[in-house]
């Protein structure tokens, strides 16, 4: 066999017995080199000189048919000199290893696998030069071809380490760096098969359901920004539990749970919708976290007034905060949003805070309106005690969320909410 | 071709329908012939020849067939498509190959030595022999083609092949799912690397003669009376006009009768029979408007909607049960599945790493595969059939006599490969 490495590096041709690519490739490679190489270059001088070669082959070929057309034996070489450079590019010939008997008993003996089995395997292998699902068609037992090649493998590597004068001789031998792992091949076949297995019929079916399902959570999506953008805090807390939770669909269930413990009572089931939808709609496919954000923005902002946009992208920009995250990972797009939605409550209380007090002043002379106390109350809560103001406030569906500096820093945001959440 | 380069071997095919024979190195097989041998039981060895039809024409057959008589017990045997073309008395006509496999060795013996002396006209002592066996085949029958070959002819070499691998190569492919579909049976096979899988091997008994009987019952059942051709006389009664009689011949065996009958359809299913693009349904088919043929005795023949019935059969076998008259097949029909079902089972067995790959390259083979529209409509239900991730592809080449011999053509490419010299097994071994 070293024969054939050497050849193989100088490039020199193998002898026309080897190199068939076509069915049953006879394993007997390793014989008559020189002379072939030889005679090749010299075939080509002479440029195909008949007598010389039937001689030379007679001895060559072993399987020599008795004809004695020489008529046909005369273009062997010569068709096979030019094939010669093509089969050799693409043969690769298997040094299979073979044990005896002594050694399969110490080494190599299996519960699943007799010795005749493993024999039969090995020379199978030799036969068809590892084509394993070749063998495994011609095993007279009927394994998979994944046993199969868990079985040579093992046997060639329990060999290897055997035959081993020390470990490190072997560690580089290619059998040993990589070994056969049996159940990864076996995940990836089932996976395989069952991409393989959906017929187109089912595959369009699944594509329509799909898509059905996602505009209906779009939709659901931008009904539930358009109508409570005042649940945002709960909202963002569903958000981080969400997350938090992970993707799957355990969110929904996981988020519905864990929402009623921190959701006030009308919000309770939009909540749980909202949440829901988002984590559905993570689920189905990979989407542009820019757009879903856009979208999300739209969604939110799309009940007020494009004046009041405006307004809260000024804001944004008084505050130095991009309109478009510069960076649109997931934290830091929801903070966007939660950011967005907390300006946009701020300018609602602010400008609900100079409705009152117009309605307070004009109201002063007279009017027993309970409205100017809450108001009031209002005005006076908000800013020391922003976290009482926020029950409250959440109890009126017209109140758009808590109201909160937008610049206080993003963990006291959420501190708060939370402290809020345990306190509902 | 190869300008000189005579490797002087020949292949030979010999199929349930038709036997291919001829040198390698040639692009078609000069002797084709049916594998049906007609066999008279007698002691007289001449042939009673009333030789009524003077209307036979020597079909397409390539050879110059001269009888070869053989006696065996009292025995004769004929061979050859003019030798069959002739009525005897009492000829029976029998067939060596039963699903596929040898089952008669002398009929075998007989073929192949009339295609050796008759048609080629060679002697096989000086050339190596290529055999095509189907993939089904066990090693027993292998064993007794090698012997028959070596001691009876003496071939100095010889080397069995099987179809589909020969088909692969004709098409220039180490892998493929191959689709025979032949004269007595259609066989699916896929062929990895050159080996054919044979845990993967699916074959029906549907195939090009099955059609034809289908044919042939529905015809009848339809009130027409297919003559073979011995059985009339065409006589002139006025200028340009026949009148047909019939002639009675009462020695005429059975099936001898219909052989010439199945001839004759056989044609009509050539000329007329197309696949369907849908599944074939009566009422849809109905009204379609009719072709006509004419029969050798002078009948027109109206064809409507068996047109399009009769190959459906492959698609769907469950049709065979409509058509009156085939009922003996009947119990067999319902394990026969469609020919797309059974190229899905068959792909469905194989290891998964490569289905993606047999997909891709399905060929068609056989004589009953140049029907035409069988490919597109067989591409069209595999691909509705198969996963979306699959690309399904069916190759057949265009020329319909290379699909028919697609087997042989393999085996001559094969044959004539200067690498391929030493995978000949000599007698020794």
């Amino acid at each position: 066999m070293g024969g054939t490495d050497a050849k193989d590096i100088l490039g020199l041709p193998k002898t026309p017995l080897s190199l068939t690519q076509e069915k049953k490739s006879r394993p007997q490679k390793e014989s008559h080199r020189k002379p072939d190489g030889i005679s090749r270059e010299v075939y080509a001088l002479t440029g195909g000189v008949a007598p010389l070669m039937p001689s030379i082959d007679v001895t060559q070929l072993k399987r020599r048919p008795l004809a004695d057309e020489k008529v046909a034996w005369k273009w062997l070489p010569f068709t096979n000199s030019a094939r010669k450079d093509d089969l050799q590019l693409y043969h690769w010939s298997v040094d299979i290893l073979k044990y005896t008997d002594e050694e399969y008993e110490n080494h190599l003996t299996d519960p699943v696998w007799t010795k005749e089995e493993t024999d039969q395997l090995f020379e199978l292998c030799d036969r068809f030069d590892l084509r394993f699902t070749v063998i495994a068609d011609r095993f007279p037992l009927s394994r998979t071809v994944e046993e199969l090649k868990d079985r040579y493998y093992s046997v060639s590597r329990a060999l290897l380490r055997a035959r081993a004068q020390s470990p490190a001789d072997v560690a580089n031998h290619p059998l040993m760096k990589e070994p056969y792992d049996i159940t990864r091949d076996r995940e990836r076949k089932r996976a395989l098969t069952m991409v393989l297995s959906q017929s187109r019929h089912q595959e369009k079916k699944d594509a329509e359901i799909l898509a059905e399902a996602k505009r209906i959570t779009e939709m659901r999506l931008a009904a539930r920004r358009a109508e409570e953008p005042d649940v945002s805090a709960n909202e963002n807390v569903g958000l981080d539990r969400a997350d938090g939770v992970g993707i799957g669909r355990s969110v929904s269930p996981s988020s519905n749970s864990q929402l009623p413990a921190t959701a006030v009572a009308p919000s309770t089931l939009t909540m749980a919708d909202y949440a829901s939808t988002l984590a559905s709609l993570r689920m189905l496919h990979v989407y542009l976290r820019t757009y879903g954000l856009e979208q999300m923005v739209q969604a939110a902002s799309s009940a007020v007034g494009l004046r009041t946009i405006k307004r809260v992208e000024q804001t944004l920009q008084d505050l130095g905060v991009n309109l478009k995250p510069k960076v649109p990972t997931k934290t830091v797009c929801d903070e966007h949003l939660e950011l967005r939605k907390e300006i946009l409550t701020l300018l609602n209380l602010q400008k609900q805070l100079q409705y009152k007090e117009s309605e307070g002043s004009s109201h002063r002379e007279g009017s027993y309106a309970a409205m100017p106390d809450t108001p009031k109350d209002r005005v006076f809560a908000t800013d020391p005690f922003s976290f009482g103001a926020e029950r409250q406030i959440k109890k009126e569906p017209k109140r758009k969320g808590p109201g909160r500096q937008a610049d206080s820093p993003l963990p006291a945001h959420k501190r708060p909410r939370k402290m809020k959440a345990s306190d509902l | 071709m190869y300008g000189g380069d005579e490797v002087s071997a020949i292949v030979v095919d010999l199929g349930s329908h038709t036997c291919k024979a001829g040198y390698a190195g040639e692009d078609a097989p000069k002797a084709v012939f049916p594998s049906v041998v007609g066999a008279v039981d007698g002691i007289e060895s001449m042939d009673v020849d009333v030789d009524s039809t003077k209307t036979i024409s020597s079909d397409d057959s390539k050879t110059n067939a001269v009888e070869s008589e053989k006696e065996k017990g009292k025995r004769k045997l004929y061979v050859g498509s003019q030798a069959l073309s002739y009525r005897r008395d009492h000829m029976e006509m029998l067939s060596p190959i039963k699903d596929g496999i040898v089952s008669d060795w002398d009929l075998v013996d007989n073929i192949w030595d009339h295609a050796f002396r008759s048609c080629l006209m060679i002697d096989p002592k000086e050339h190596p022999m290529l055999l095509a066996e189907p993939p089904m085949n066990t090693q027993q029958q292998r064993e007794k083609a090698a012997e028959l070959m070596f001691e009876k002819y003496k071939v100095p070499a010889l080397f069995m092949a099987k179809n589909p691998v020969l088909t692969s190569f004709a098409t220039g492919r180490a892998t493929s799912l191959v689709v025979d579909c032949g004269g007595g049976s259609t066989t699916i096979a896929p062929v990895h690397d050159g080996y054919v899988l044979q845990k993967a091997v699916i074959s029906a008994p549907i195939g090009g003669e099955f059609l034809t009987d289908c044919l042939l019952k529905s015809l009848e059942s339809k009130g027409i009376k297919i003559r073979p051709r011995y059985s009339f006389k065409r006589k002139e009664v006025r200028a340009g006009e026949f009148q047909v009689e019939d002639v009675n011949l009462p020695d005429t065996t059975e099936s001898y009768k219909l052989f010439c009958q199945r001839m004759i359809v056989g044609d009509i299913k050539d000329s007329i029979c197309r696949v369907p693009d849908t599944p074939y349904d009566d009422k849809s088919y109905s009204n379609i408007p009719t072709t006509s043929y004419e029969l050798p005795d002078g009948q027109m023949l109206e064809i409507g909607a068996d047109r399009f019935k009769v190959p459906d059969v492959m698609f769907n076998p469950s049709i065979v049960q409509t058509i009156p008259g085939m009922e003996k097949y009947s119990d067999m029909i319902p394990s026969v599945r469609g020919l797309p079902h059974m190229v899905m089972e068959s792909i469905n067995k194989c290891d998964v790493d490569i289905r993606r790959e047999l997909y891709s390259s399905i060929l068609l083979a056989g004589g009953t595969s140049s029907m035409q529209q069988l490919k597109e409509r067989l591409e069209k239900d595999l691909i509705e059939e198969s996963p979306h991730s699959a690309r399904v592809k069916v190759l057949a080449s265009g020329n319909t006599t290379e699909r028919r011999f697609s087997v042989w053509i393999g085996g001559s490419i094969l044959a004539s490969l200067g690498s391929f010299q030493q995978m000949w097994f000599s007698k020794s071994e």
